[in-house]
């Protein structure tokens, strides 16, 4: 079954090894990690019948023999839907929820409790930037406290589950309807998010990119919402207004935010630049960790073997998993 | 009835609670530092202390019945300067705040959270992230937490591991009813057996004699070359020189250490908690004795204490006897 790992996902190193360490079934296997090199793009898509990729551009060549696009990364969002030929069967992989979740509650208690500035005043000597021994002012906890998860899907039902066991109040917002609340106490339609907002404590965007989300969070949301509120972002940066958030986090209209996706990644000329064009990391009230919510080696492991059991499956002819859409 | 105020902490303890105090109890605050001029007239008729200490060269105290800590620990009270009868109590209220402390410590030493988020900061490197094929963190799912000193703290923070999927092991030193979220309570004779297992270890006992120096080279040698290690306990119930030869010699994973071997103190009011560099540690998250620190834990602990001394004058039962003289 000619098969082949595309792109700076599926074909990076160490990433396609280990899929294909996990896989039982015989697959003809061939690696592409740059995308611009159409000499052995071509080829390799003139007869592929399995895409290992999180990306399908516009412009690439046809693919008349792909029946599988299998993406190692959650999101969709860069997958060219129209130019993939008909017949095609997409699907995506989950196994990060866990981990995203794990960094929710943590930015979430070290926000409350000023972790990051008590930890290094102290490290640098200074007692009194907590309380307790050193008489400084008290710090705050999560319990008590309302999380709203915009966006109630999995990674949104692993944070409740986590945030009820401190004693939160977990409410959400989800596009489409919700029958199953899991631990959240109420989940509000996303075209009434306007009543959830001024709610929270904390806000979690955990929404996947798309027309009902992208800039969802703007100048008067963020408006809505508590003075000390905190935004936690692991979903995509489009869904936030950038430079309302700037100045909302300058002007302290709210309390803070951990920040983990970005408006602008790094490239092979500026491997250092910045998330943004805004000097996010110049401000004190904000947490910012470059995309790695979810990189933790209990995730990968889980998607990797989503990965593989999902070309065994194909390969098998049995019904597949993760199914997102089918052209 | 007359009730002494003592310290910093049990002045702000009267600011916070003197509206609640019952009525015809006369307060005398003597606040930090202690005026021992006053001492002598406060002490000789009050029949309640509200304090975190108690010296045997301060002048007689023959009334005290009710000893009321404002913290949980009362060693720095000597009881033998204490009239005999006295009900010595402490006061909680700290549990909630310490075991968010604990699983955050635990989350961000899995996560390597200072490492990572440092570097983006000041360094605008991505290098970390497995979207520019960074090395993976760790996750606390499906890790091994061991808890020694299975009380209040302990408890909660058991209740609030559990949801993340970690095994919960825990060791203490008189038998306890197993909760749901624990698998298995070892007798603290048998920590040996329980440190192997763990992939955080996380010290929420009393300092007793059963506890003091109990995290020995040898023991810290039994835990995994990548286990965590977190103490919010005291600075004692770890060997300060085993432990910082075993994170300086990368043979533990990293600590939070948020409890000291020593304190600031009047003449050296920044003196470092160890006399080893602890806090040039990278693998190593240093807190100032804050981990219970929150303004909730605060109005927890004062509604605690008026509610004792309101019992006290009623004559009702005490909360919270730790020992009666």
């Amino acid at each position: 079954m000619k098969t082949v790992f595309l792109g700076n996902f599926g074909a990076r190193p160490g990433v396609w090894e280990a899929i294909l360490a996990k896989t039982t079934e015989k697959l003809d296997t061939s690696v592409l990690f740059d995308l611009g090199d159409s000499q052995r793009l071509i080829p390799a898509l003139a007869e592929a019948e399995i895409v290992v990729s999180h990306i399908w551009k516009k412009d690439f060549p046809p693919a008349p023999r792909v029946k599988l696009l299998q993406s190692v990364a959650a999101g969709i969002d860069l997958i060219d839907v129209p130019s993939l030929p008909r017949g095609v069967t997409v699907c995506n992989v989950a196994g990060h929820e866990q981990a995203i979740a794990e960094y929710v509650i943590l930015t979430a208690l070290a926000w409350h409790h000023r972790l990051i500035d008590i930890a290094t005043a102290f490290r640098g000597g200074v007692w009194s930037t907590g309380g307790g021994a050193g008489g400084g002012p008290t710090h705050g906890e999560i319990m008590g406290k309302t999380i709203g998860i915009v966006g109630y899907g999995k990674i949104g039902r692993e944070v409740a589950r986590r945030a009820v066991g401190f004693g939160c109040r977990v409410i959400g917002a989800n596009r489409s309807p919700i029958a199953d609340k899991g631990d959240a106490s109420e989940i509000y339609q996303l075209t009434e998010i306007d009543r959830m907002l001024p709610q929270c404590d904390v806000v979690v965007i955990a929404a996947g990119l798309g027309p009902e989300t992208t800039r969802l969070i703007d100048a008067r949301r963020l408006g809505l919402m508590k003075p000390t509120a905190f935004l936690i972002n692991i979903g995509r940066a489009g869904i936030i207004d950038e430079e309302a958030l700037y100045t909302a986090l300058k002007d302290n209209k709210i309390g803070g935010a951990a920040i983990d996706v970005w408006w602008q990644y790094p490239t092979a000329a500026e491997p250092n630049r910045h998330g943004s064009r805004l000097p996010f990391h110049e401000l004190p009230n904000v947490i910012l960790t470059p995309h790695c919510s979810s990189a933790t080696d209990g995730a990968r492991d889980r998607r990797f073997s989503t990965v593989a059991g999902n070309l065994d499956r194909y390969v098998r002819g049995e019904t597949l998993n993760n199914i997102v859409l089918q052209t | 009835m007359k009730a002494l105020f003592l310290g910093g902490v049990a002045a702000d303890t009267y600011a916070g609670i003197k509206d609640e105090l019952p009525a015809g109890l006369e307060s005398t605050v003597i606040g930090e530092p202690v005026d021992r001029a006053r001492l002598p007239d406060a002490a000789i008729d009050a029949d309640i202390l509200v304090s975190n200490h108690w010296r045997a060269d301060y002048p007689p105290a023959p009334k005290f019945r009710l000893v009321q800590s404002v913290a949980t620990g009362t060693e720095l009270f000597e009881l033998a300067a204490l009239p005999k009868g006295c009900a010595i109590c402490n006061s909680f209220g700290h549990e909630t705040a310490i075991a968010e402390y604990v699983v955050m410590a635990m989350l961000a030493l899995h996560h390597r959270f200072f490492q990572i988020a440092g570097e983006f900061r000041e360094r605008g490197s991505w290098a970390t992230s497995w979207v520019q094929s960074g090395k993976p963190h760790g996750e606390v799912r499906g890790s091994t937490l061991g808890i020694v000193g299975y009380g209040r703290v302990g408890r909660e923070v058991a209740r609030r591991a559990a949801p993340f999927g970690c095994r919960i092991l825990a060791a203490n030193r008189s038998p306890r009813e197993r909760d749901p979220e624990v698998e298995r309570i070892y007798p603290l004779a048998e920590l040996d057996r329980m440190l192997p297992e763990c992939d955080t270890v996380a010290i929420c006992t009393a300092l007793g004699p059963e506890t003091t120096g109990l995290i020995t080279a040898h023991r810290l040698a039994l835990m995994k070359p990548t286990a965590f290690l977190i103490n919010i306990a005291r600075g004692q119930v770890i060997d300060e020189d085993a432990l910082f030869a075993a994170l300086s010699g990368n043979r533990l994973g990293g600590a939070a250490i948020d409890v000291w071997w020593q304190y600031p103190s009047q003449d050296d009011p920044n003196r470092r908690g160890s006399r080893h560099p602890f806090h040039e540690l990278p693998n190593t998250i240093v807190t100032p004795h804050n981990s219970g620190w929150t303004a909730g834990m605060v109005r927890r602990r004062w509604d605690e204490i008026a509610d004792n001394i309101d019992r006290f004058v009623r004559g009702d039962s005490l909360i919270n006897l730790v020992t009666t003289t």
